[in-house]
């Protein structure tokens, strides 16, 4: 149990008299529990969310978060397509997604509970903003009747709350607008809940504080809301019984963590790679969903000596990039995949300058502008094949959001060695969905740093020393990096064919044939580590994945195995060039299913390279896979 | 580098190579035109359409008329770099080495 | 003359006195014999000594057309990149490395066409660049067909009955995306070339060059009016700052602004008007003058021509405020340390 003291006094607000009362409700053990908030995009459902998550996460808990917003910035309030919602999974174990169905909805208004209820089981519990259901907002979403009083909710625990009125009863000393008042109301649901699952609540009225220095009183009115929400439910009836989630000691290893999402992490990645490099790091790029926050992350780290632009448009961000590469950079751009299109002729231009360079797609559902705020992974024939000729690049892809600043920190270890850009594949799920993470040691990062080039390194016939632009290292394959500053290596380079060694232009038949081969084998010969699979009882099937699909898969698989079904898995993060042992790996197996959010992409490509029959399980909702679908999917390829 | 004009055009002055230089720099003396080493951008269009063939390329100039190179030289010793022929007009002298020539046995002019 | 250019003072200077020959490349030149790129390009090459920069720090940044060779030929660094995206790339390597002296070499297609978004951001943000827009007012490389600044019914492979569209003023179009030096110049003219190459090379921010450039492939004599012996006196007004704007046989024309309308107009100087010829100011803040003086030319027959410098006023360098930036977030917040940043703001630590 725990008790939580009175406020400070602030003289230029109402001094919060409110205390949280002590708990005298019985207290039940719940292993996990999925929570999903919901509402009108302006009510503040992400930040509900979030607040929840850090004081999850702070306490101690395994958790994921999805993230689901509609691409409108304020979409009509009231309307369906309006709805935001932000659906939190944690667990005293460790877990690997965000719950396939939540176990409690908080629905703010009767938009938010038409388009979530479908998605809950039989004995979920709903918190409704009473409210907010009146007769106008309930027919402009077709309840003809309200389904708080006409038996539709019978399957469900529903738990009626005022919301709205208590938290403006509970500011009513704030001298606020009933507007600004009602705007809390978040910040009361977050309140109760927190006491429901017993969440620590220091951190959020330590947020609210600073996050509204500027503004003592609506901090104030913010924490008294909190409050009020808080004691509310240790009050009430209604809440007969509050949950305690044990911390998931078993789930961290020893070590700092902190929780992160997967942009995020990919942004520190690059900051720590650029360090590890001993490089600037430049990023050009351009403002898209689900993108930007990288360019806002880092535009703020200036004091790392992080340069970011940004540019006109797609094709400028890269442009400029390439430009910061070929002057001795780190380039770095980010996009989705309607970017990634603007970009390709660049990419290839960058392909034949063999310079290092990061093209990060954060994957959103297309074709075309398609959904900006939702998920998908159907870029991947894109990065390998959308450019003119044969233009092979690398291409990378994290797992979780965690995994984005690992996935990140190799990407720069192949750009940079290879001398060639690299693609990083992450998705919208993985760039907003978040997770707890261990925080590396500086020490522990590798070292990427590659020597440019000071000095001839060719003998002609007649003894000249010379420098040749395409001279490469027999083991890489990679030309040298010569930057502009470097006495003595001026020369010129281009998207034109060039000579082998000299880089002079040529159009010579055997020359092209062997350049656009030995394009190819560089990247072929990229050192990628082998593909590890879990296989612990021997298994006839496989079920091979890439990206964020890993989370769903794992815990379809974690299902299957407690049901006695044996499956193997494995996740691949390197899609070319592949790990040199998957076709050995592929071959072991009778069948190998591959779900993906997309028509069958990876396994278009492992069939063609490896004449397996490889079968594919798509979905291309938007939505990540649930662990549920998936297992049922997997046991029939099992039982075949 | 530059064009050099050799002996085949003393006393014949066709002239097709002006019509051709983007830049004016072929200028023209007493008997001969002369290309001016400096001005000239080596872009090759005059080379082509001589009738007698006596523009090269100074590194082409054939060991005969090597000589010819000074010339081109020293017709602007006086002129300078006037910047385009145009304004210059025809010059009323010629380098000694083309000053010198006997003319042609079968030149109708003589 | 490299110790006083104050827009230059971060470049490397040469060891050694340069000639024009350690500019040329071991690259044949392969422009049609003719071609008005030749011109640029020795001018250039013969210009670049005068700098006494350290050749390893100058680039040439090009981007497709015939105009776009130009970086195989000079014995500096270069890159040869993709059609109209040259100010893009070269704002990267300007922004990232202020220690490099950076050239744009692009033409009408593809700096007005297809790149015509890249070019007037980078007028926009005053990069550090100097741009050389060589305009021959057709598409020589892919043989022939109408640019962005031909004249209107102009008959070409893929205007069979004449173009429709009327063509920009590179000049007009420039000042218009806030550039902060605009100049216009001649292939032939090695002398004016010259000096303008000078006062770009002189100017802090991104210097746009418009080189009047002739294809005698494709569009030979686009620029007699303004070469031509006869036609040249009446048709090009020669501007230099601090100078009357005066052109013609003896000076007999003069620009003047119309009392009535505000608009600058060409007449024949007398001794009753010759006081309201206007003297030309290259550094004046407002654009309005500079820009009415390129809009004296005839867009389809390029009849009273302005030539020289336009406008060369000081504006805020991108390149130099965005390292300023970098050094105020170091003042401000120390060097970054990536421990801190890794660990964020709200860590638990877990012992087992």
């Amino acid at each position: 149990m725990k008790t939580l003291t009175e406020g400070e006094d602030l003289s230029s607000a109402p001094a919060v008299t409110t205390t949280l009362t002590t708990r005298t409700t019985p207290v039940r053990q719940l292993d996990r529990v999925i929570i999903r908030f919901a509402g009108d995009s302006g009510d503040g459902m992400q930040l509900t969310g979030d607040r929840f998550t850090s004081e999850t996460a702070s306490f101690g808990n395994d958790l994921s978060t999805l993230p689901n917003f509609p691409a409108e910035i304020r979409a009509p309030a009231g309307t369906l397509p309006g709805v935001s919602s932000f659906q939190l999974h944690f667990a005293d174990h460790d877990i690997l997604t965000p719950g396939d169905a939540p176990n409690v909805l908080v629905a703010m208004n009767p938009a938010a509970l038409k388009a979530n209820v479908a998605d809950l089981p039989r004995g979920a519990e709903i918190i409704v903003n009473t409210d907010e259901f009146t007769k106008r907002p309930m027919a402009k979403v077709g309840y003809a009747t309200s389904p708080l009083e006409d038996g539709s909710l019978g399957a469900y625990h529903v738990h009626p709350v005022a919301l709205t009125s208590m938290t403006i009863e509970a500011l009513k000393d704030f001298g606020l607008s009933r507007k600004e008042a009602e705007r809390s109301k978040n910040m009361f649901a977050l309140g109760l809940l927190s006491w429901m699952y017993h969440r620590p609540t220091e951190g959020t009225e330590k947020f609210l504080r600073t996050k509204f220095a500027k503004k003592p009183q609506i901090a104030e009115a913010n924490v008294a809301a909190f409050r009020a929400g808080w004691n509310f439910g240790e009050t009430t009836e209604d809440f007969a019984v509050s949950y305690e989630v044990a911390p998931a000691t078993s789930a961290f290893p020893a070590g700092t963590y902190r929780n992160i999402s997967g942009n995020l992490a990919l942004s520190l990645g690059l900051i720590a790679a650029g360090r590890q490099a001993d490089l600037p790091l430049y990023l050009g790029s351009y403002p898209i969903t689900p993108a930007s926050d990288i360019l806002h992350e880092l535009s703020k780290h200036k004091n790392f000596g992080v340069r970011t632009f940004q540019a006109e448009d797609e094709i400028a961000g890269i442009g400029a990039a390439l430009g910061a590469a070929f002057g001795g950079s780190l380039g770095v751009t980010t996009t989705s995949g309607p970017g990634v299109a603007l970009k390709s002729e660049a990419i290839g231009l960058a392909v034949s300058l063999e310079l290092p360079l990061l093209i990060i797609d954060i994957q959103r559902g297309g074709p075309s502008t398609g959904l900006p705020t939702k998920t998908e992974q159907a870029d991947l024939l894109q990065a390998m094949y959308g450019r003119n000729g044969e233009a092979p690049v690398p291409v990378i892809a994290p797992r979780t959001p965690g995994d984005c600043f690992d996935a990140a920190i190799d990407a720069v270890r192949i750009a940079l060695a290879y001398r060639t850009p690299v693609f990083l594949l992450s998705d919208g799920y993985l760039a907003n969905g978040s997770e707890p993470w261990r925080v590396p040691e500086v020490d522990e990062l590798p070292d990427l740093r590659v020597q440019f080039a000071s000095g001839p390194n060719h003998e002609l016939a007649d003894g000249t020393e010379v420098f040749w632009p395409y001279k490469r290292d027999p083991k890489t394959l990679a030309r040298p990096w010569a930057v502009p500053g470097t006495p003595g290596l001026e020369h010129r380079i281009g998207g034109i064919e060039k000579q082998d060694g000299t880089g002079n232009i040529s159009y010579d038949p055997a020359n092209h044939d062997f350049m656009v081969r030995t394009r190819q084998a560089k990247i072929d010969n990229i050192e990628v580590p082998d593909l590890e699979v879990d296989d612990p009882h021997g298994a006839k099937t496989l079920v091979l994945g890439w990206g964020s699909t890993f989370g769903p898969i794992s815990a379809a698989v974690r299902r299957l195995r407690v049901e006695g079904k044996p499956i193997a898995q494995a996740h691949l993060r390197h899609l070319n060039p592949f790990p040199k042992n998957l076709g050995e790996v592929l071959k072991r197996y009778e069948h190998v299913v591959v779900p993906e959010m997309n028509l069958g992409q990876l396994a278009t490509l492992i069939r063609a390279k490896y004449l397996v029959d490889a079968i594919s399980y798509n979905q291309v909702n938007g939505m990540p896979f649930k662990a549920e679908q998936l297992a049922t999917a997997l046991k029939e390829a099992i039982d075949d | 580098m530059a064009y050099v004009i050799a002996e085949p055009c003393i006393d014949l002055k066709d002239k097709a190579c002006v019509e051709e230089c983007p830049v004016d720099c072929i200028y023209e003396g007493r008997r001969a035109l002369y290309i001016h080493p400096d001005e000239c951008v080596d872009c090759g269009a005059c080379e082509p359409v001589c009738p007698v063939e006596a523009v090269f390329y100074e590194d082409d100039v054939p060991p005969h008329w090597q000589p010819y190179r000074q010339a081109n030289v020293e017709f602007f010793d006086v002129l300078g770099s006037p910047g385009g022929a145009c304004a210059v007009g025809s010059v009323s002298a010629d380098p000694p080495l083309v000053a010198a020539h006997a003319g042609r046995a079968d030149d109708p002019n003589r | 003359m490299t110790e006083v250019i104050e827009a230059l003072s971060l470049v490397p200077k040469a060891e050694a006195k340069q000639s024009m020959k350690d500019f040329k490349s071991d690259q044949e030149v392969r422009w049609c014999p003719g071609c008005g790129d030749y011109a640029v390009l020795a001018a250039v090459q013969g210009f670049m000594p005068e700098l006494g920069l350290a050749k390893e720090n100058i680039v040439f940044v090009s981007g497709i057309g015939c105009s776009s060779r130009f970086p195989y030929y000079m014995n500096t660094y270069g890159m040869h990149s993709i059609h109209g995206r040259a100010p893009a790339i070269a704002t990267g390597l300007a922004s990232s490395r202020r220690d490099l002296s950076v050239w744009v070499v692009t033409g009408d297609g593809d700096a007005l066409s297809i790149g015509g978004n890249h070019l007037i951001h980078a007028l926009r943000r005053n990069v550090n660049l100097k741009i050389l827009l060589f305009n021959n007012r057709i598409y020589g490389l892919t043989k022939g067909q109408y640019s962005p600044t031909s004249e209107v019914g102009k008959i070409t492979k893929s205007t069979p009955m004449g173009s429709l569209d009327a063509p920009f003023n590179p000049v007009s179009l420039a000042i218009g995306a806030e550039a902060s030096f605009v100049a216009r110049t001649v292939d032939s003219d090695r002398k004016h070339l010259t000096s303008v190459l000078r006062a770009a090379a002189e100017h802090q921010g991104t210097a746009l060059i418009e080189i009047y450039q002739n294809c005698n492939i494709f569009n030979d004599g686009a620029f007699e009016v303004l070469k031509d012996k006869q036609q040249a006196e009446e048709a090009v007004i020669r501007l230099e700052h601090g100078q009357l704007i005066r052109f013609g046989a003896d000076g007999s024309k003069g620009v003047v602004r119309d009392q009535a309308t505000g608009d600058l107009k060409v007449i024949a100087v007398t001794d009753e008007n010759a006081s309201q010829i206007l003297i030309h100011d290259a550094h004046t803040t407002s654009p309005t003058t500079a820009f009415a003086l390129s809009r004296l030319a005839d867009p389809d027959t390029l009849h009273h021509t302005p030539i020289g410098v336009f406008r060369s006023v000081d504006r805020p360098v991108y390149d130099t405020q965005m390292s300023d930036q970098l050094e105020t977030a170091i003042e401000q917040k120390g060097k970054g340390d990536l421990a801190t940043l890794l660990a964020g703001n709200d860590t638990w630590t877990t012992g087992r």
